[in-house]
C-alpha cells in the first residue's frame, strides 16, 4: 500500500510525495537484469543481421568534430555520398602522405558547405569537392544541411553527449539508426494507402569510422535481396524527384543555362575567397550507374555543367569518366563502390589526382616529402 | 543539459554521490546550486548571469518589501521585482513579437516602417524560473510568506536543477522549507525516484519522439490539405506527443529531486479523462494554472464581483496564459478558446439545473469524450506555425478542404492511434486514484516486468536527439 493518500490537487504550501510500499531494492535489481538480458539478446539479433561494433552513427556531432579539424593547411573533402563511399582515406594517406578530413554527406550539395569553409578565415587548404551533378546544381545543401548548423550551434553537453557516445558505439552493434524501433516501424511493409507514392527512404548503406572513413556495408554487397531493396529505393527517389513534364506531355525542361551560370558564379566566389588565402580547390566526378546513367547523363550534360563548371572557376577536375583506370568498377547499388572496389579505385585515383593539380601548377596541399615514396 | 541524454545520466550520479557523501549540509547545498548552474550553463553559459541576476533582484526586493515601512515603499520594491522579471521575460521572449506588430500597426496606419532585424536568442525556461521568483516576491508583497534568510536556500530554489526549465513551477513554501534542513532520499525513496525517472523517459523519448512526433510532424508539416484520416491522426498525435513529451519532463523532474530526498507536486493527473475544462486545469499543468489562479485570476477579483467579471476575469487569465507559452497570436486564440470553454461550462453550470444522469457513468464518458474533442480542437493553434496553417487543419479535420491529400503512412498511423487510444483509456481508468496507489496494489513481478519493458525500449532506442518542448516556453 501506498504509505500515504497522493496528492490530488497542487497544495502551494505544501508538498510530500508517497512512496508506493513495494520492495522496490528487489524490484530494481530484477528489472535491471532483465533489462540486461534483453539488451544481449538485442545486441545478438542485430550482429546476426550484419551490424558491427566500431560502426560509428554518421551524426551531426560525429560531423563536427571532423570539421573542428579543418583547420590551416588540412585537405578536406566536401560533396555527397559518392565522395564519402568511394574515396578510401586510408589508402589516399598511404598514397599521398595527406589524410583528408572527410566532410562529405549523403544526399547533400557541397556547395553551402564549400561556401562556409570559404568564410572561415582560419581555412587556408585545400579543398576537393565531390560533384555528384543532380545535387550539386539543384540545391545548395540537402537532406544533411543540419549539420553546419548543429556545428555553428553545438552546446557543451551536445559535446559532452557525443563523447560519451564513441566509446559505447565502438563496443555495442545495436547502437545504429537501422535498430531504432522508430525506424523498424518506418520502414515496416504496410500496404500503402490508395492515392500514395511510397516513400523514398534509402536504406542503411554505410558503416563509418570515428574520422568519418566511410565504406559500403556488408550486407549490401553480400545480400542480394537487400541489394535489390536498396536499388528499388533509387527508382523511388527517380519516380518522386523527377522533374515535371512540360503542360502537353513533352519532356521537362533543362536548367536553364542563366540558372546553371549563377549556381557557378557563386561557387567561383568561395573559390576565390579560398584562393585569396592560399588554398585551393579542385573537383571530382565518382561512378555511377544503372538507373543513375540516364538521371545524370541526359539531365545534367557534361558540357553545359561539368565542363562549364570547370571553366569557369579555373579549376582543376577529375572525372571518373576521362580515365580507363577508373572505369569499369563493381556499383552494387549504382551509386557507391563496395569497400574492396573504393580501396582499388582511390589507388588509382590519388596518382592521376595529384598528376593532373602538378601538370597545371596548382598547389597540391601535400607535404613537401611523401612517405610512401 | 537535457534529460534524454548520456551526459545527464553521468552528471546525475556524481550529483547523487556528492548529495550522499559524508559533508556538511551547508556543503551540499553548495554542491547542488553549483550543479544546477552546470546543468543550465551547458546549453548557453552566458544565460546562467541572466539566471544569477532574476536571483539576486528577487533577493534583495522582497527584503526590501519586507522591511518598508510605508505601502508606497512596499508596492516600489514589487515593481522592481516585476519589472525586472517582466522586463526580461519581454526582451527575450516577446520583444521580437513586438516589434512585429508594431511594423504591421504602423505599416497598417500607412506608416512606412520597417523594424530591425530582431535576432535574440530565447534563454531556455526563463518563462518558467520567472514565475517561480515572481511567486516569491508577490508572496512577500502579499504577506503570505516571510522572505528566506539564506541567500543560498533562495538561489538553490530558483535554480534547482530538477525542475528549472521546465517546471513544475515551484512555490517558495513548498522548496525552501525543504532545504533548510539536512535531506537524503531512504531506501525506498531513492528506488522509487529511479522508477519515476525511467517512467518519465519512456514517455518523453519513447512514446512522444518514436511513436507520436513523426505522424504529428508530417501533418503539420505537410502544407497542405489533408484527408481527414490524415487531419485527425495528426492532431490526436499531437496531443499525445505534448502529453508525453511534458508530463515525462514532470515526471523526471520529481524523480530526480526525490533520489535527492526532496519532493515536488505532481503537475499532470491523466489530464484527458477530464470531465470539463475546469476538470481538465486541475489535471494539465497544474503547477502553472494554480499559479495563474493564485497571482492573476483571484488578484482580478476571481468569482467573486460578478458573473460578468468573473467571466472577464476568466478570459484575461487564458488570454495571458496562452501568451505565456509563446510570443504569436496563435498561442492567445489557445488561451482565448481554453477561456471561452471554462466560461461556457461556468455559465452551464449555473444555468441548467442538476440531474440525476448527470451523475450517471455514460454521461460523464460522453463530456470526457466531448473534453477531449474541443481539446484537440485547441491543440491545432497551439501546434500550428499560424492561422493559415490552423484553418488549413481545422478545415482538413471537418472534412471542408479543398483537394484534400493522404501524406501520412499507415508507418505512422498505426502507431500513433494504437499510443493514443491508449492514453486515453489509461487516463480514463487512473482519473480517480494515483500512479502511486496503482503501483502499490500491483505484484511485483508486474511492477519488474513493466519497468525491464521500459529501460529496454530506452535503450534500444538509444535516446532521442530532440529538446523537450516546453523548453521553447
Amino acid at each position: 500500500m501506498a504509505q500515504r493518500n497522493s496528492l490530488t490537487f497542487f497544495d502551494p504550501e505544501h508538498v510530500e510525495r508517497p512512496i508506493p510500499g513495494r520492495p522496490w531494492r528487489a524490484i530494481l535489481f530484477g528489472a535491471l537484469g532483465a533489462t540486461a538480458l534483453l539488451t544481449a539478446g538485442w545486441e545478438a539479433f542485430w550482429r546476426s543481421k550484419g551490424l558491427i561494433p566500431g560502426d560509428y552513427k554518421n551524426s551531426d556531432a560525429l560531423w563536427a568534430e571532423q570539421r573542428r579539424k579543418a583547420v590551416g593547411e588540412a585537405t578536406a573533402i566536401v560533396g555527397s555520398s559518392r565522395i564519402l563511399f568511394d574515396v578510401d582515406l586510408d589508402i589516399w594517406e598511404e598514397l599521398s602522405g595527406v589524410r583528408p578530413v572527410q566532410l562529405a554527406l549523403e544526399g547533400t550539395s557541397p556547395r553551402a558547405f564549400l561556401k562556409d569553409l570559404a568564410d572561415d578565415p582560419s581555412f587556408n587548404g585545400f579543398v576537393i569537392v565531390g560533384v555528384t551533378t543532380v545535387l550539386f546544381f539543384t540545391q545548395e545543401g540537402g537532406l544533411r544541411e543540419s549539420a553546419l548548423k548543429f556545428h555553428r550551434e553545438e552546446t557543451l553537453s551536445q559535446r559532452a553527449d557525443h563523447l560519451l557516445s564513441m566509446p559505447l558505439e565502438q563496443f555495442f552493434a545495436f547502437i545504429d539508426d537501422q535498430s531504432r524501433p522508430r525506424r523498424q516501424v518506418q520502414i515496416w511493409p504496410f500496404p500503402l494507402r490508395e492515392g500514395m507514392l511510397p516513400r523514398f527512404d534509402p536504406r542503411k548503406l554505410e558503416i563509418m569510422t570515428a574520422d568519418r572513413n566511410t565504406e559500403m556495408w556488408a550486407r549490401v554487397v553480400n545480400d542480394p535481396a537487400y541489394q535489390a531493396e536498396a536499388k528499388a529505393q533509387w527508382e523511388i527517389g527517380f519516380r518522386i524527384f523527377a522533374p515535371p513534364p512540360g503542360p502537353n506531355g513533352e519532356p521537362p525542361a533543362p536548367m536553364p543555362p542563366e540558372a546553371v551560370g549563377a549556381v557557378i558564379a557563386g561557387v567561383k566566389i568561395d573559390i576565390d575567397k579560398i584562393r585569396a588565402r592560399g588554398g585551393e580547390v579542385a573537383f571530382m566526378r565518382l561512378p555511377y550507374g544503372g538507373g543513375f546513367a540516364p538521371v545524370e547523363d541526359n539531365g545534367f550534360p557534361r558540357a553545359q555543367f561539368w565542363d562549364r563548371l570547370l571553366r569557369e572557376t579555373n579549376s582543376v577536375g577529375v572525372a571518373w569518366q576521362d580515365h580507363a583506370e577508373l572505369q569499369g568498377y563493381e556499383l552494387p547499388e549504382w551509386s557507391h563502390l563496395s569497400p574492396r572496389e573504393a580501396e582499388r579505385y582511390t589507388r588509382a585515383l590519388v596518382p592521376i589526382f595529384y598528376e593532373r593539380l602538378e601538370a597545371e601548377g596548382r598547389k597540391t596541399g601535400k607535404p613537401a616529402s611523401r612517405p610512401a615514396e | 543539459m537535457l534529460f534524454n541524454s548520456l551526459t545527464f545520466v553521468v552528471f546525475f550520479a556524481i550529483v547523487v554521490a556528492l548529495h550522499n557523501a559524508p559533508l556538511p549540509w551547508r556543503v551540499k547545498k553548495i554542491n547542488l546550486l553549483i550543479a544546477s548552474l552546470i546543468f543550465y550553463g551547458a546549453w548557453s553559459p552566458p544565460f546562467v548571469l541572466l539566471l544569477l541576476l532574476s536571483t539576486v533582484v528577487d533577493w534583495f526586493a522582497a527584503r526590501w518589501i519586507a522591511g518598508a515601512k510605508t505601502q508606497s515603499r512596499r508596492r516600489l520594491f514589487l515593481l522592481i521585482s516585476l519589472a525586472g522579471n517582466l522586463g526580461m521575460l519581454s526582451y527575450f521572449k516577446y520583444g521580437g513579437f513586438l516589434l512585429e506588430n508594431f511594423t504591421a500597426l504602423m505599416n497598417a496606419a500607412g506608416v512606412a516602417y520597417k523594424a530591425p532585424e530582431w535576432n535574440i536568442i530565447l534563454p531556455v525556461g526563463i518563462s518558467f524560473y520567472t514565475f517561480q521568483t515572481l511567486a516569491y516576491t508577490l508572496d512577500v508583497y502579499l504577506k503570505r510568506a516571510a522572505p528566506t534568510k539564506s541567500l543560498l536556500d533562495f538561489a538553490l530554489f530558483v535554480t534547482f536543477f530538477p525542475q528549472l526549465v521546465a517546471g513544475p513551477i515551484v512555490r517558495p513554501s513548498q522548496l525552501v522549507p525543504q532545504f533548510a534542513e539536512p535531506k537524503q532520499a531512504s531506501r525506498d525513496q531513492f528506488y522509487w525516484g529511479l522508477a519515476l525517472i525511467a517512467i518519465g523517459l519512456f514517455e518523453k523519448v519513447v512514446l512522444a519522439d518514436s511513436f507520436l512526433a513523426p505522424a504529428a510532424d508530417a501533418a503539420f508539416g505537410a502544407d497542405k490539405a489533408l484527408h481527414p484520416l490524415d487531419a485527425w491522426t495528426g492532431v490526436l498525435a499531437f496531443s499525445g506527443q505534448i502529453f508525453f513529451d511534458f508530463s515525462g519532463y514532470s515526471t523526471t523532474a520529481i524523480g530526480a529531486a526525490l533520489c535527492l530526498g526532496f519532493a515536488l507536486p505532481n503537475n499532470f493527473l491523466y489530464p484527458y479523462a477530464a470531465i470539463g475544462f475546469s476538470d481538465f486545469w486541475r489535471r494539465w499543468h497544474i503547477s502553472l494554472s494554480t499559479w495563474l489562479r493564485d497571482y492573476l485570476y483571484i488578484p482580478l477579483g476571481g468569482n467573486q464581483k460578478g458573473r460578468l467579471r468573473t467571466y472577464f476575469n476568466l478570459m484575461v487569465t487564458m488570454l495571458l496564459g496562452g501568451l505565456w507559452h509563446g510570443a504569436s497570436w496563435t498561442f492567445v486564440v489557445w488561451g482565448g478558446l481554453h477561456g471561452l470553454y471554462l466560461a461556457a461550462e461556468r455559465f452551464l453550470r449555473e444555468t441548467v439545473p442538476e440531474q440525476e444522469w448527470f451523475k450517471s457513468l455514460w454521461f460523464k464518458a460522453a463530456m470526457a469524450v466531448l473534453t477531449y474533442f474541443l481539446i484537440n480542437i485547441t491543440w491545432v493553434f497551439f501546434r500550428a506555425q499560424d492561422f493559415g496553417e490552423a484553418s488549413t487543419m481545422l478545415a482538413s479535420m471537418f472534412g471542408l478542404a479543398v483537394k484534400p491529400e493522404r501524406v501520412l503512412y499507415y508507418n505512422e498511423i498505426i502507431p500513433a492511434l494504437v499510443v493514443v487510444a491508449g492514453m486515453v483509456i489509461s487516463h480514463w481508468r487512473m482519473r480517480a486514484t494515483s500512479l502511486e496507489a496503482a503501483v502499490a496494489a500491483t505484484p511485483r513481478w508486474l511492477i519488474a516486468s513493466v519497468l525491464a519493458a521500459m529501460l529496454f525500449m530506452l535503450v534500444i532506442t538509444q535516446g532521442s536527439d530532440s529538446a523537450f518542448i516546453y523548453f521553447q516556453f
